[in-house]
Order: C-alpha cells, then structure tokens, then sequence
C-alpha cells in the first residue's frame, strides 16, 4: 500500500506542477468564463446555458487532461526510460500501474473541482443556485467517465510506444464511446447477423460515455439521478475499469525495458 | 567464496523491427559468468557489444530467451533481493518539476525505508554525492552530472549489497569521476560488490578486481585485474587485443 501511495503522490505531483496541464487548467477556465459571454446570447436562459456550456467544458478538458497526463508519461517512461530505475525497485508491477493511475486520477479529479467551482461562482453571479445537487452529480458523472477512459489509457499505454499512436486511440474511444449506443440501437434495427455481431463486439470493449452525459437531462424537472442509475453506472464503471487494469497489469509484468 | 551474480547459459535474441519482425538479433549468446561476494567487477566492450543487454537481463528488466540468472542466490523477481540491490542507468532523467528531495523521498518510500531514519538517511546519502546544498532545488536547475549524481544517490539510498552501474562516468567531470571512484571504492571496503559497464578504461584499471569483455554477444574473456596489468601493461592494451582476438575468432 506504501508503495502505491508513493507512485500515486509522484505521479500527481509531476502532473499537477507540468507547466502544459497548468496552461490546459487555464484554458477551462477561461472556456467556462467564456459561457459568461455566450449566455448573453439568451436572456430567457442565461443560467441554463452557463450550465451546459459549463458542464461541456467540464467534461472536454477532463478529458484532455487525462490525453495531456498520459502523454507526458509515456514520454518520459520510453523516451526518457525513467520507468528502469523505479521497477528495479522492490515494487510489484501492478502496484506501480495501480499508484499511476491513482496518481493520474487524482490530477483529474484536481482539475474538474478547480472548474466546478468556477462554474458555480458563475452561475452564482447570474443569478442560479449554484449549490444545485444537479450540478455537483453531473460533474460527478464526467469524473466516472473519464476513470474509465484513464483505464483505457493506462492500457493502450502498454500496448504501444508510440505517443501519437496513443492519442489517436484514445480519442477514437472517446468518439466512439459517445457513439455505440446509437450504433448499437441502428444495428439492432436494421442491421445483418455479421453487423450486429459486429457492432455488439465494439459495444462491450469501447466504454459507453453516454451513460454518464447528463448535459441533456441537467435542466429537466424530474428527479434523474436516482439511486439505481447511480448503481448500475458505478457497477459498470468499476467492472471496466477492473477488468482494463488486471489486463493493463498482465501485460506490464510481461514487458521488457 | 560466496557468489552474488550467477549467469548460465544465457541467451538473448531480439526480435527486429522490420514490418513482420521475423528478422531476429543476438543481444547476448550462451554467457555464464559469475561474480563474488565483495568484489568490484568491470564489464568491457564496445558499443552495441551487448553490456547493457546483460545488465538488463541480470536486472530482470529483459527476459532470457535461455539460461538462468541468480542474483544473492535467488531470482530478481523476489522482492527481497530487489529490496538489497542498487541500480544506476547511464545518464538517468528525473522528472524536471520535481525537487531533488522529493525524488529522493520517492525512492525512500519505494524501497521500504523505515519513516523514522528516512529523513536523515536521505539528507546523509545528498551529502555523499555533494548534493545536499541543492536538496531543495528543482530537476530541471541541474546540470547533467548533478542529474547522474542523483541518479547515483537512488543507487545506494539502501545501502545496497550489489550495486549495478551502466556507464556511471557518463556526463560527469574529472572531479565527478573521482567522486564516483571514491564512492564505489567506498562501499566495496565495507563489504558490497559492484557490477558495472564502462568505456572508462583508466577508471576501471584504479578500481576492478576483475574484468570481463564482451564482444559481438559472446563473453570472450574474464580476467583479475592483475593478470591482465600483468600480461598486457594497461587495461588499454588488454581490452583492444581482446577485441581484436574476438574478431579474428
């Protein structure tokens, strides 16, 4: 447990000090000032769409900083070969992969609480209630996707070597993630034996992001986070994220430097 | 005498990276080596010779294609012999926004050092490599050889029983050779063995008790140190006719 601990403080220390994720912090926040601006735009609406917007933002730079996090360290792990002076180290493989993706989630669960609380101080500011449970749940939700998707990361980090060839899987789940449902529901209508099998295959492997998009059911009346939702989202979430990182693990112990 | 590295039959064939990676290279071939308790071992060769491959597969970093490694008389996948052990890469690199402290700390933490005597064995091994005015200064405000000195410091923050060096003059001055020398010379007096590759041949004359030298992957020779100042004059002479010996062979 110490020494998971330690991978986790390291990793979230060199994170959160990497002038690239300060700049991308920055960005949010100037992106959530930014629907200060937009909700100009609508006057009937002003604090629904400083929600949307917000909460988009939320969502999208969490996610970069999941993109920025991992790149950062594959770099240094292959380019700079800093992982052979750790793993000689009496630590256990799977510790060190499970202490940087804590580490890792850490950093983002740091970033999505510095922009929730912009995000509330504007929705204070034009007039909303920004201690809304709606708010905090929805931001909540973006936190379980992208733990998901940090999973997945950790995992295309020890199946390739290449930083842009990361990237671009990374990016393609996140579409994709976004996507399947929809296929799912199209294919299931419409499609042949092969397509459905097809598309089921995809289903199952990519993570479904839309079970945690709330931006569309933020501004509605009704009571939408009920406890079964909650968990069956966490059961799936924590079921992906085990099963990416026991195979992460596999892989990693398997590994040559 | 006790033996602390033990090699057999050891083997290493790379896939290449060509597009069906069916092309395979020789990292090394059929080595057996062993190594005892309490001496300060040289490993020669030219670049590409296979040095750092050997020391890998004795580190558990590569996997044998064959053969058997045995450090402190176990595998290095045991915890425990990886707790006694030091590790110095050539030229290491630390995160740059961290502080050298904050490494050093990490390091501590992952070799299991005792919270009560962390602190002051951490501050004592900054002293020895002659970075503790600099315990609170960033990565990225060193110079290469404060960064290898750093690098040397996590070798032995555990007061390791077998020390393993790649190339650990890399990016140092004279005074940082010295240094380094005085260090292993050091830790060799109170009983600890050293294993390490090197292009220095002056440094590895003044401070192995035994040289090896690898060649194309094969181990071509293993010699005390006195035997091979004594036929040869300096480590110079040796190792350029050992070379020379390996490609005629």
């Amino acid at each position: 447990m110490r020494r998971i601990a330690a991978v986790a403080e390291y990793i979230f220390k060199q994170s959160f000090r990497n002038k690239i994720l300060n700049v991308l912090i920055l960005f949010a926040v100037f992106a959530i000032g930014f629907s200060l601006a937009i909700s100009e735009l609508a006057r009937e609406a002003e604090v629904k769409m400083v929600v949307d917007f917000g909460l988009f933002a939320i969502s999208l730079f969490a996610f970069l900083t999941i993109v920025l996090s991992m790149t950062v360290q594959l770099f240094e792990e292959t380019e700079l070969k800093t992982l052979t002076l750790i793993i000689v180290k009496p630590i256990k493989r799977y510790e060190y992969i499970l202490g940087k993706y804590l580490g890792m989630m850490m950093t983002v669960l740091m970033n999505i609480l510095i922009m929730l609380v912009i995000l509330m101080l504007i929705v204070k500011f034009r007039g909303g209630e920004p201690w809304d449970i709606k708010l905090i749940e929805a931001s909540m939700y973006s936190f379980l996707s992208v733990a998901i998707l940090a999973s997945a990361a950790m995992f295309l980090s020890v199946v390739t070597t290449s930083v842009p060839g990361c990237i671009i899987f990374l990016i393609s789940i996140y579409a994709m993630g976004h996507l399947t449902i929809h296929l799912k529901n199209l294919a299931d209508k419409t499609g042949g034996a092969v397509v459905k099998a097809a598309v089921d295959l995809i289903y199952y492997v990519v993570p479904n992001l839309e079970l945690f998009n709330m931006k569309d059911k933020i501004n509605s009346s009704q009571a939408l986070f009920d406890l079964n939702y909650l968990g069956l989202v966490l059961g799936y979430t924590s079921l992906y994220i085990i099963v990416m990182l026991v195979l992460t693990s596999i892989i990693f112990s398997r590994k040559e430097f | 005498m006790e033996n602390v590295i033990e090699i057999k039959g050891l083997t290493k064939i790379y896939k290449a990276l060509d597009f069906w990676k069916n092309d395979r290279v020789v990292g090394v071939k059929n080595i057996d080596l062993s190594v005892e308790k309490g001496e300060v071992f040289g490993l020669l060769g030219l670049n590409g010779a296979g040095k750092t491959t050997l020391m890998k597969l004795m580190l558990g970093l590569l996997k044998p294609t064959a053969g058997d490694v045995k450090i402190l008389g176990k595998s290095i996948d045991d915890i425990e012999v990886r707790a006694k052990i030091g590790y110095l890469s050539e030229l290491p690199y630390f995160p740059k926004y961290l502080k050298v402290r904050e490494v050093m700390d990490y390091f501590a933490e992952l070799l299991g050092l005792p919270q009560r005597s962390k602190k002051a064995r951490i501050e004592e091994v900054l002293e020895i490599v002659r970075l503790g005015a600099k315990s609170d200064t960033s990565i990225k405000g060193l110079s290469k050889g404060m960064q290898s000195r750093l690098g040397l410091a996590q070798a032995i923050l555990n007061d390791p029983d077998l020390l393993f060096m790649d190339e650990p003059m890399s990016g140092l001055d004279p005074l940082g050779y010295k240094e380094t020398r005085d260090i292993i010379i050091d830790l060799n007096k109170r009983g600890k063995t050293i294993f390490f590759n090197s292009h220095i041949l002056s440094e590895v004359e003044k401070i192995c008790h035994r040289v090896a030298v690898i060649h194309k992957g094969f181990l071509i020779d293993v010699q005390p140190m006195k035997t091979a100042m004594k036929k040869f004059g300096s480590m110079e002479k040796y190792f350029v006719a050992k070379i020379k010996a390996g490609d005629k062979a």
